[in-house]
């Protein structure tokens, strides 16, 4: 019989990235227990963070050595929308970076059950190129009995390690990050005839033009909208001279797109990247998080961005 | 006040009224200063003409009614900026806002109503990086002064010296006009503590940093912003702010920020500020 091991050939050096589907408990200890084990003899810092399952099992087969978990904390408490749950998440990673040379996590990402949770597999897939450089190894586990099936192939398609039964493999499912967004953005549909333009040339006359347009049943929001829509048009009229600014409902959604002739977002993932606070620009960032959904279309002829606000508002 | 105003009549301005005020060329100067001190003189104010050379303030005032009777009664003074703002070589803020409100009591005493200055600084902005920030420093403090004296103050500034230059200084003042640059951002420093005013984005943000650090940085220990009558700060402004909070922690001043809204606390949340906090700055 062939020997476990549980990361393969990671170094600690930098991140390795694997999505774990289980559909029995004992699957779960086969795997996450050596995981831990190895983890302590080579003295890196374990963190758990997992749905009270998970935990429980962890906690019967690990005994007094649950002790030496550095985090050993419920999933179900995590969850604060995409934006909200990485920011807290990326705060914890430079603190860790900061101290450590290298750690290990095993995340259950227990949210991916609920509708406005799935969202998540974005900010999975981006992981693997803004964490690239993180010297962690991330095990996220997923539980077939919970998670719907299209959510199951989105874990395939965002995790770039896999598991063989005795070491970590390439998932043969994995994407591009980029691909992998522009699959699941809202359809790039024809912006409509009614659709209201404007041109703009400066920061604050888009913000103007942008709070004329919120209609006033929307105006709960105007603020996110305003906030947001501003970002777009800064980060256009970084490249280029003017930016149009396109608002129209969308039944229930209010969208706002922002184009310009200019090269663009130099990468389509920015919005799921977590500002840097030293550089970076962060305002993708911020922009995504305001709106409920959004949509990037980059392309010779330059690049649109739609932002869609969806009803009812939050109060 | 809460927002800052741009300028369209400077014969509208009234005590308490500090304005800034960009000019292209002696012609554009005079078509300021005029109409500026006429009001004065309608309203009985002392009046008080500063500049680089005055011989030039003569020929500005070229088109003031009565300009020579009221320089022969001593209801009009033209002063040098040199002598009336650096005696010494160097800007002295606090004592040059002590002397205006000598001035201004004197103007009171003698029967005025009040006292109106109309000053080409632009000499001060001249002075690198140390002369602009005293000026920066008692752009703040005459602020405060003309908040409670009947006081009336235009300060006039070449365009030449570039928009980076009248940036830092313009937004230290509660009526600005700038050419095309509308007025957007204000740094207070009327009332208990320092505040700012309107919307601060990637347009305003160095400036607004800049203004920040030489006013706050006079003062050792805690400063206080009240950020409750900032209507819109963008990424941009709170990565200024949060360079500001980094340079003053530098010089031993804490920046605590206080009254973000909700849209503004999104945006300084991205830097670790903590309007809530003690000290501003999270690590």
């Amino acid at each position: 019989m062939t020997r476990m091991r549980p990361t393969g050939d990671w170094d600690g050096t930098r991140l390795a990235h694997e999505g774990f589907v289980f559909s029995a408990d004992a699957q779960v200890v086969e795997r996450v227990v050596p995981f831990v084990l190895e983890g302590f003899r080579r003295d890196e810092p374990v963190l758990v963070v997992a749905g009270e399952r998970v935990r429980w099992l962890l906690a019967e087969h690990l005994g007094t050595d649950l002790g030496r978990l550095t985090v050993f904390a419920a999933a179900e408490t995590w969850w604060r929308g995409g934006h909200g749950t990485l920011q807290a998440y990326d705060r914890d990673l430079r603190a860790l970076r900061a101290t450590t040379p290298s750690w290990r996590l095993a995340a259950e990402p227990t949210w991916l059950a609920r509708e406005d949770g799935r969202e998540w597999s974005r900010f999975e897939a981006v992981a693997n190129r803004c964490y690239d450089a993180m010297p962690y190894y991330s095990l996220c586990l997923h539980d077939a009995r919970r998670l719907p099936a299209d959510v199951l192939a989105a874990v395939d398609r965002s995790h770039p390690l896999t598991w063989s039964g005795t070491a970590p493999a390439p998932g043969p499912a994995y994407e591009d990050p980029a691909a992998f967004l522009r699959s699941v953005q809202p359809a790039w549909t024809a912006r409509p005839a009614h659709a209201g333009v404007a041109t703009v040339t400066a920061p604050v006359q888009g913000r103007r033009a942008i709070s004329a347009a919120v209609p006033a049943d929307r105006r709960a929001r105007l603020g996110d909208v305003v906030l947001a829509t501003h970002e777009l048009l800064a980060n256009a009229l970084r490249v280029a001279a003017f930016a149009e600014l396109a608002t129209w409902m969308d039944g229930d959604t209010f969208v706002v797109e922002v184009s310009d002739g200019g090269p663009g977002l130099p990468d389509e993932t920015l919005g799921y990247v977590p500002p840097d606070p030293e550089r970076g620009s962060g305002g993708m960032w911020l922009a995504w998080s305001l709106a409920d959904d959004a949509a990037v279309r980059s392309g010779p002829a330059g690049t649109a961005v739609r932002l869609y606000f969806g009803a009812p508002f939050r109060p | 006040m809460t927002v800052p105003q741009g300028l369209d009549a400077v014969d509208q301005l009234g005590p308490g009224d500090h304005a800034c005020r960009s000019f292209t060329g002696a012609a554009d100067l005079a078509a300021a200063v005029v109409p500026f001190l006429d009001q004065g003189r309608r309203r009985d104010e002392q009046l008080l003409l500063v500049g680089p050379a005055r011989s030039a303030l003569l020929t500005a005032l070229a088109a003031l009614p009565h300009r020579d009777e009221l320089l022969a009664d001593g209801r009009l003074d033209l002063q040098v900026t040199g002598d009336s703002y650096s005696a010494g070589g160097v800007l002295a803020p606090h004592e040059q806002v002590e002397r205006y409100r000598r001035a201004t009591q004197a103007a009171l005493d003698g029967g005025r109503t009040g006292l109106r200055v109309a000053a080409d600084v632009t000499e001060l902005l001249r002075g690198g990086r140390s002369g602009r920030r005293l000026l920066h420093a008692y752009e703040q403090l005459a602020d405060e002064l003309m908040g409670t004296l009947p006081l009336t103050a235009l300060c006039l500034y070449d365009a030449s010296v570039g928009p980076d230059a009248l940036g830092p200084v313009a937004v230290l003042h509660p009526l600005q006009s700038l050419g095309d640059r509308p007025a957007l951002a204000h740094l207070s420093g009327r009332g208990p503590v320092l505040s700012l005013h309107g919307e601060v984005d990637l347009t305003e943000a160095a400036y607004v940093a800049t203004a920040l650090v030489d006013v706050a940085g006079e003062v050792p220990g805690e400063v206080v912003l009240d950020l409750s009558d900032l209507a819109f700060l963008d990424v941009a402004g709170a990565r200024a702010l949060a360079g500001a909070a980094r340079e003053l922690a530098g010089r031993g001043t804490s920046l605590r920020l206080t009254g973000a809204s909700h849209g503004v606390r999104r945006c300084l949340d991205l830097f670790g500020l903590d309007p809530s906090g003690p000290g501003g700055e999270r690590a």
